[in-house]
């Protein structure tokens, strides 16, 4: 019985996968794809129109499902811990600056000319990910009494922070003479770089971020007892949250740096994981991690094909796809006091 | 338990920190691409030399022979193609190609919101002509797919516009036809700098693109082709004081200026002379009260292609009605 909420969110996680190969811009038939599959299972060389679908599967289709995925299951897993470690309901990953700190980086970065080099490509990420880092430790150093991080504290100082970047942001764009759809990509979530370059940077981030997320289950479940409780269970609270949220901020903020800032999976995700499958962190985090994952690839097949081959960022998507999902997956729950 | 892991996270979050990006890192896009993966047979039979240019990211831009397949990734460049006679060896466009006619009819590969690199890629373009208005990230990704990508600077000036018709001339095969473009387009402004070098008044212009906030319009301002062409037709510009590009300019800056013209860049939008004559307090101005707001092709000064010379002698027509008899 426990492991079927893994089934079924590995299947929708599977259908989402298969769902954004196979969909796209460019229309491949399922028979075309099933030439494709069995000609690379049988080594046998394709047809040319084949080798150019085969083209787009391998080289365009493929590594963006992986970053979407990896994206996905960052803000679904940080989403939860997130949720666990502030016990609001409102708490997204971007709740304390992530968001807002890696939208002013990025805006600064646009603001210079690079030049076109490896290193200047990577100028935008870059400073997204430093400035999200830089803005969790601020609003940390900023919320801290004594040896404690009251959690009210760490709330308003990074709402108050996101406010102040936000403004900054916002200024900045005014100013700019260039190109402003190019910070809204950033700022509205997009997937602008391509390639495998994009995953394999993002990678150890994550996995070292969200691999600790799913050890600090049974913390988290502490946690919910109030802050005295869990240290009278013997959690050393104080650090554990630390963790958990440096955790789950080098997960975001690694996220945030590629594909910009998408709101609402990371917020929607664990809501839905926990209406339907229990509020016990040991296994809400995976599950986030993993519907985040599915969820935010079927929001990038849907800004891919809606208005082909023009992409819509895919933050509108989420939210305008997201939110009548989740007030569905709401009125239907029969434990509504499950918060 | 957290002692441990807090310090193994701190150790490897530093570590990957400090050498994450790099360790990852693989050599920088190369400048000298591969041949498209899907390069279609050539039609002509390839030039002696290879084309070696520079483009505006300072990339250097091979092509075996003159580009026989080009997605254009900006309407001034799709003009630019066509115009030098290059339409028929364009295969898809933006969205916001809309000249010529002709162009309409090609298959779209994105537009405002972002292009789909796998529409590009399907095209088996043998160049692709982006232009300023299109990120360093799509080309940094086209450019991963394998696909040649020329990226054409925005000039500033004609003599750069007539430079970028040659060099799309030479990409793809039309020197000749290029060449004899530019004789034609410097004889046609030669044409209107003789006329307009005999007046003695330059009327005052106000030029409006966007009058969403009718209390704050935007003009053009130096360094844009607008305010460049309403000079050189014997203008003033308005929008030449104010600083920035694309400006906004108050109401009240507006009355003060007084402009003995009005003209309308948004007139594609739905702006007409009567409307601006019910806007409150444009009546006090000159140009309404003697009837002078006229609509006006935007593109023809906003587009740094051919058609600016097009828009300079309409700009002329206007502006000194009495020298076009």
């Amino acid at each position: 019985m426990r492991r079927i909420p893994y089934l079924w969110t590995l299947l929708l996680l599977a259908l989402a996968i298969l769902l954004s190969i196979a969909i796209g811009s460019v229309f491949i038939s399922p028979a075309d794809l099933w030439r494709i599959l069995t000609g690379w299972l049988s080594a046998t060389s394709l047809s040319e129109s084949l080798q150019t679908f085969a083209f787009i599967i391998t080289s365009i289709r493929l590594p963006r499902t992986v970053l979407v995925l990896l994206t996905g299951a960052a803000l679904g897993g940080s989403g939860a811990a997130y949720q666990g470690l502030f016990r609001n309901p409102l708490a997204d990953p971007y709740l304390i600056g992530v968001a807002s700190g890696a939208g002013l980086g990025a805006a600064v970065a646009m603001s210079i000319q690079w030049p076109y080099t490896f290193w200047g490509l990577l100028a935008v990420p870059l400073a997204g990910f430093l400035a999200a880092m830089l803005a969790i430790l601020l609003v940390y150093f900023l919320a801290r009494l004594g040896k404690t991080v009251p959690t009210t504290n760490l709330i308003l100082a990074g709402v108050a922070f996101s406010a102040f970047a936000t403004s900054l942001t916002s200024f900045l764009m005014l100013r700019s003479t260039g190109e402003l759809r190019r910070a809204f990509a950033f700022l509205l979530g997009g997937f602008t770089q391509t390639g495998w370059n994009p995953v394999l940077t993002i990678l150890p981030f994550l996995a070292i971020g969200l691999g600790f997320l799913v050890l600090s289950g049974h913390a988290l479940n502490l946690l919910q007892f109030g802050d005295d409780q869990a240290q009278q269970l013997g959690l050393p609270v104080t650090r554990a949250k630390t963790l958990i949220l440096v955790a789950a901020s080098l997960a975001t903020a690694a996220a945030v740096s590629f594909s910009g800032v998408i709101g609402f999976i990371g917020l929607i995700v664990p809501h839905v994981m926990r209406l339907w499958f229990g509020a016990d962190y040991r296994r809400l985090l995976p599950l986030s991690i993993i519907g985040g994952a599915g969820a935010l690839l079927l929001a990038d097949v849907l800004a891919r094909v809606v208005m082909a081959p023009q992409e819509l960022p895919v933050g509108i998507v989420t939210a305008l796809a997201g939110a009548p999902f989740f007030l569905w997956v709401l009125r239907r729950a029969k434990n509504q006091g499950y918060w | 338990m957290f002692r441990k892991l807090s310090f193994a996270l701190l150790t490897i979050t530093l570590f990957m920190a400090a050498c994450g990006p790099s360790a990852t890192a693989t050599p920088a896009p190369a400048t000298t691409q591969p041949p498209a993966t899907e390069a279609p047979a050539a039609t002509l039979p390839p030039t002696a030399a290879p084309i070696v240019l520079t483009d505006g990211l300072g990339r250097t831009v091979t092509l075996v022979s003159p580009a026989q397949r080009v997605v254009s990734l900006a309407a001034s460049n799709t003009e630019i193609l066509y115009a030098v006679g290059a339409g028929a060896q364009v295969v898809g466009r933006d969205e916001a190609s809309s000249y010529p006619e002709a162009a309409s009819a090609l298959p779209t590969v994105g537009g405002w919101s972002g292009f789909s690199n796998e529409a590009i890629v399907a095209l088996k373009p043998d160049l692709v002509l982006a232009g300023d208005i299109n990120p360093p990230e799509l080309v940094a990704s086209l450019e991963q797919l394998g696909l040649t990508v020329y990226l054409l600077p925005n000039p500033t000036t004609l003599e750069e516009m007539y430079a970028n018709l040659e060099t799309v001339g030479t990409l793809t095969g039309r020197q000749a036809e290029a060449a004899a473009l530019v004789e034609s387009l410097k004889a046609r402004v030669a044409a209107v700098d003789a006329k307009i070098a005999t007046v003695t008044e330059r009327p005052s212009v106000f030029y409006e693109f966007d009058a969403t906030d009718p209390a704050k319009p935007y003009t053009y301002g130096p360094g844009t082709f607008g305010d460049l062409l309403i000079q050189r037709a014997g203008g003033t510009n308005i929008g030449a004081q104010l600083q920035g590009q694309w400006v906004q300019i108050s109401l009240e800056q507006l009355v003060v200026a007084n402009p003995e013209l009005i003209l309308l860049g948004d007139s594609a939008y739905g702006e007409t002379p009567e409307k601006v004559a019910t806007r409150t307090g444009w009546e006090a101005l000159s140009a309404v009260k003697d009837g002078r707001v006229y609509p006006f092709n935007d593109d023809l000064v906003s587009r740094p292609g051919p058609r600016l010379v097009d828009g300079l002698e309409m700009l002329a027509k206007l502006l000194h009605p009495e020298l076009f008899k």
